[in-house]
């Protein structure tokens, strides 16, 4: 299905003609560490929070719900801002990247 | 579990429509942020085709996500006080009406700011993350007027969390 038959043409015209280039880009997915820092960080969204609150309430806290509910709510608040924190530091290295490139280039 | 007036059958009526309430508003408004910020960074595929090569394309992403990880935590609030009042209940225990409307209580404060910061978030998200892509110094303002609008969620949850201790 890849050589899809133009007007004026027979079958055999477009089979052996290469398949016309496709500028859309499909070969550099996300690269892998991104991917990754997005999964831990998934990850810490669903669990930590959460957890932190069932495994402080019982052993910190003594039971007290109210305390743990509230070490829960910080727990996801720290990891927004190491979020937020990551995104500020990754934008850092790629501007320094960037003007690297671009004093190379002016050499 | 003798019934009296103070404690009547139908008291943990009150308190589980607290649990929904904090669940399920607070999830409509993260729903709410998400997806409309989610069409934002969507829009960056084709505002920005430019770009879409690149490897900084990655950064521009990482940082636009940033609303949708705010209303994820506007639903875990809604969680954190849907688990408080739960674990207040108990089918054994006689129930006072006064607890019972302060779950409710709980729940609806936690639930409709949810709702209120997940709206925020949205709309600011939505065009916070495509004027960064036009112009780069937006990130500090939207990143500021994201977090002043998670904080009213949060102040559902702080007022959640005083009602729930007073029981």
């Amino acid at each position: 299905m890849s050589a899809r038959k133009p007007h004026g043409q027979s079958y055999a015209d477009v089979a052996a003609k290469p398949p016309p280039k496709s500028d859309s880009n499909v070969t550099p997915a996300v690269p892998s560490d991104v991917i990754f820092k997005l999964l831990a960080f998934t990850a810490a969204m669903v669990v930590g929070p959460i957890g932190m609150y069932f495994l402080t309430v019982n052993t910190i806290f003594g039971g007290n719900p109210t305390y743990a509910g509230i070490v829960a709510a910080v727990t996801a608040n720290v990891v927004l801002f190491a979020y937020i924190y990551v995104a500020w530091k990754e934008d850092q290295g790629d501007r320094e990247e960037a003007s690297e490139s671009n004093s190379k280039k002016a050499q | 579990m003798a019934d009296s007036e103070y404690a009547p059958k139908f008291a943990p009526f009150f308190s589980f429509a607290g649990i929904a309430a904090a669940m399920v508003f607070g999830s409509a408004g993260a729903a709410y942020g998400t997806a409309k910020s989610g069409i934002g960074i969507s829009g960056v595929g084709t505002f920005r085709s430019d770009l879409i090569m690149k490897a900084s394309i990655f950064i521009e992403l990482i940082r636009s996500l940033i609303p949708v990880v705010m209303s994820g935590i506007i639903a875990v609030y809604g969680l954190v006080v849907a688990v408080l009042i739960s674990q207040a209940l108990s089918p054994s225990s006689n129930l006072s009406l006064y607890t019972s409307f302060m779950h409710l209580a709980a729940g609806l404060s936690v639930g409709l700011t949810g709702i209120a910061a997940g709206y925020t978030i949205g709309i600011v998200g939505d065009a916070g993350v495509r004027a960064y892509m036009q112009q780069s110094r937006v990130y500090v303002g939207m990143i500021l007027i994201l977090i002043f609008g998670e904080v009213l969620g949060l102040y559902g949850l702080i007022v959640g969390l005083i009602l729930n201790s007073k029981s």
